[in-house]
C-alpha cells in the first residue's frame, strides 16, 4: 500500500530542486537583469498559479527589499564601471535567487522534499530520517536554547553568541539527544543501509526530467550566448 | 552520557551513521536560532551600501557548522556534509533562501573541508583550523568575487573586505570552533 506524503501540488519536488540549483548555479555568473527579472517573474508566476498564500509571498518578498536595496545602492556608491547596470544586476539577482528558493520551499513540505530526494536523486536513507527526526525536534530545540541561556543566567552567566561555552551545551544536548533518538528509531525497526519499503508515492514523470533539463539549458544558452542586457 | 561517549569517540572516517546525522542536524537547528538572531545585525547593515562589509564580518558565524562538525566528527566530507545539512535546515525552517542557502552552503563547506584536505585529514587541531580558515576564505571569497559581483569593486575596498573575511574566519570558524572543542574534550566525550 502507498500513501503520499501530503497532497502534492505542482512539480515533483525532485524537478523543482533540480530547476533550482541548475539555474541558481549558472545565475551566479551570468550578468542579466532580464533573465534575473525572467527568472523571478516565473517564479512568482509558479506561486501564484499553485495559489501559494499571496500575504505570506508579499510579506517575504517585501522582507527582501532592503537586502536588494543594499545590494543596488552598494554598486552604487563603491562600483568602479557601469554601475547603472550592476546596480540593478545585482539588485535584481537578489530576487531571482529568492524565488528560485521560494519555488520549493513555499510549495513542498519537508517530508516530501527528503522523500523525492531519496526517490529520485539517492539521497541514503539515513539523511532523509536524521532530517527527519531532527527538524521534528525543532520547537523541543528551540526551547532547549532558552533553557540553556536562562540555566546560565541564574548563574550569573550571560551566555553571548561568541562564548564557546553556549555553543559546549548545544553539542552535549545534540549529542544525547541525537544518540536518544537514534536508539528509538533503531528498536522501531530502522536498519542502516537496509532495504526498505517505499511507503510513499513520489512520481516523477519523464517529461519533468525534460522541463527541468530545458529550462537550465534555456536558461545558459540565454545567459552566456545572448547575454542580454 | 555514557551511550553517546561511544558515539564521537569511534570514529569510521567514511561512513555515516543515523546518528551522526541526527546529531549534525540537531545542530543545523540550534544553528538556525544563533543565525536568526545574527542575522539582525546583518540586516541592519544589510541595507545600506555597507552591505559588502556585513557580508564579510559575519559570514565566519554563517559557516561555522562546517568546521565544527569536522573536528567533531573527524570524517572525511563532515565539513561538507555539516555544512550542506545546517543548510537544509535552514532552508526547511527558518528561510526561504532555498538555492542559496544550498549552494552557498556547499561552497563555504567545501572551503573547510580543503583545509583539512590540505592536512591530509590527520590535523582536526590548530593546523587543521587555520588550514580550514585559509580554505574557506579564500574559496567563498572567489565565489563572491562572481555571486556579490565583488569584481566590480575597487582594489583597495577588495583587499579590506578580504582581510575583514579572514579575521571573521578565523574567529568564529577557527579560535571559537576550537575552543569549543577544547571544552567537549574536557568532558571526555572526544577521545
Amino acid at each position: 500500500m502507498t500513501q503520499t506524503a501530503d497532497t502534492p501540488r505542482g512539480l515533483n519536488a525532485a524537478t523543482l530542486t533540480l530547476i533550482m540549483i541548475g539555474i541558481g548555479f549558472p545565475l551566479t555568473f551570468a550578468q542579466s537583469v532580464w533573465l534575473n527579472t525572467i527568472v523571478a517573474g516565473l517564479g512568482l508566476l509558479y506561486l501564484i498559479a499553485l495559489r501559494v498564500s499571496w500575504r505570506k509571498v508579499s510579506l517575504i518578498l517585501l522582507i527582501a527589499l532592503p537586502l536588494a536595496f543594499g545590494s543596488w545602492i552598494s554598486f552604487w556608491f563603491f562600483g568602479t564601471v557601469d554601475r547603472w547596470h550592476l546596480a540593478w544586476m545585482y539588485g535584481s539577482r537578489v530576487y531571482a535567487y529568492l524565488l528560485l528558493g521560494m519555488i520549493v520551499t513555499m510549495t513542498v513540505s519537508t517530508q516530501r522534499w527528503l522523500v523525492s530526494l531519496h526517490l529520485h536523486f539517492h539521497l541514503p536513507n539515513a539523511f532523509v530520517f536524521g532530517l527527519l527526526g531532527a527538524l521534528n525536534m525543532a520547537d523541543r530545540v528551540r526551547h532547549e536554547f532558552r533553557r540553556i541561556q536562562y540555566s546560565a543566567l541564574m548563574r550569573g552567566e550571560n551566555l553571548r553568541l561568541w562564548n564557546p561555552l553556549l555553543y559546549l551545551r548545544i553539542v552535549l544536548v545534540s549529542l544525547n539527544w541525537s544518540n536518544d533518538l537514534a536508539e528509538a528509531m533503531t528498536s522501531q525497526g530502522f536498519t542502516e543501509n537496509a532495504p526498505r519499503t517505499e511507503l510513499i508515492a513520489d512520481p516523477m514523470p519523464a517529461w519533468q526530467w525534460g522541463l527541468a533539463g530545458g529550462l537550465i539549458v534555456i536558461y545558459c544558452a540565454a545567459a552566456f550566448g545572448l547575454r542580454p542586457w | 552520557m555514557q551511550h553517546a561517549n561511544s558515539q564521537v569517540a569511534q570514529v569510521n572516517p567514511v561512513r555515516w551513521t543515523i546518528r551522526d546525522v541526527i546529531f549534525l542536524a540537531l545542530i543545523g537547528v540550534f544553528f538556525g536560532i544563533i543565525y536568526q538572531l545574527w542575522s539582525y545585525v546583518y540586516y541592519a547593515l544589510a541595507a545600506t551600501p555597507l552591505k559588502p562589509y556585513a557580508n564579510d564580518m559575519t559570514i565566519g558565524v554563517w559557516i561555522m557548522a562546517g568546521p565544527l562538525a569536522g573536528v567533531l566528527l573527524r570524517k572525511v566530507g563532515a565539513s561538507v556534509i555539516g555544512e550542506l545539512l545546517a543548510a537544509a535546515v535552514e532552508m526547511m525552517l527558518f528561510s526561504s533562501w532555498g538555492a542559496a542557502d544550498l549552494i552557498s552552503g556547499f561552497i563555504q563547506g567545501i572551503g573547510n573541508e580543503l583545509g583539512f584536505a590540505a592536512t591530509g585529514y590527520k590535523n582536526w587541531d590548530k593546523l587543521g583550523l587555520l588550514m580550514s580558515t585559509i580554505g574557506a576564505t579564500i574559496v567563498t571569497f572567489a565565489w563572491d568575487w562572481f555571486q556579490s559581483g565583488y569584481k566590480a569593486y575597487t582594489p583597495t575596498m577588495n583587499i579590506t573586505l578580504l582581510i575583514i573575511r579572514f579575521v571573521s574566519i578565523g574567529f568564529f570558524s577557527g579560535v571559537l570552533v576550537y575552543w569549543i572543542r577544547q571544552l567537549v574534550a574536557k568532558t571526555g566525550l572526544l577521545k
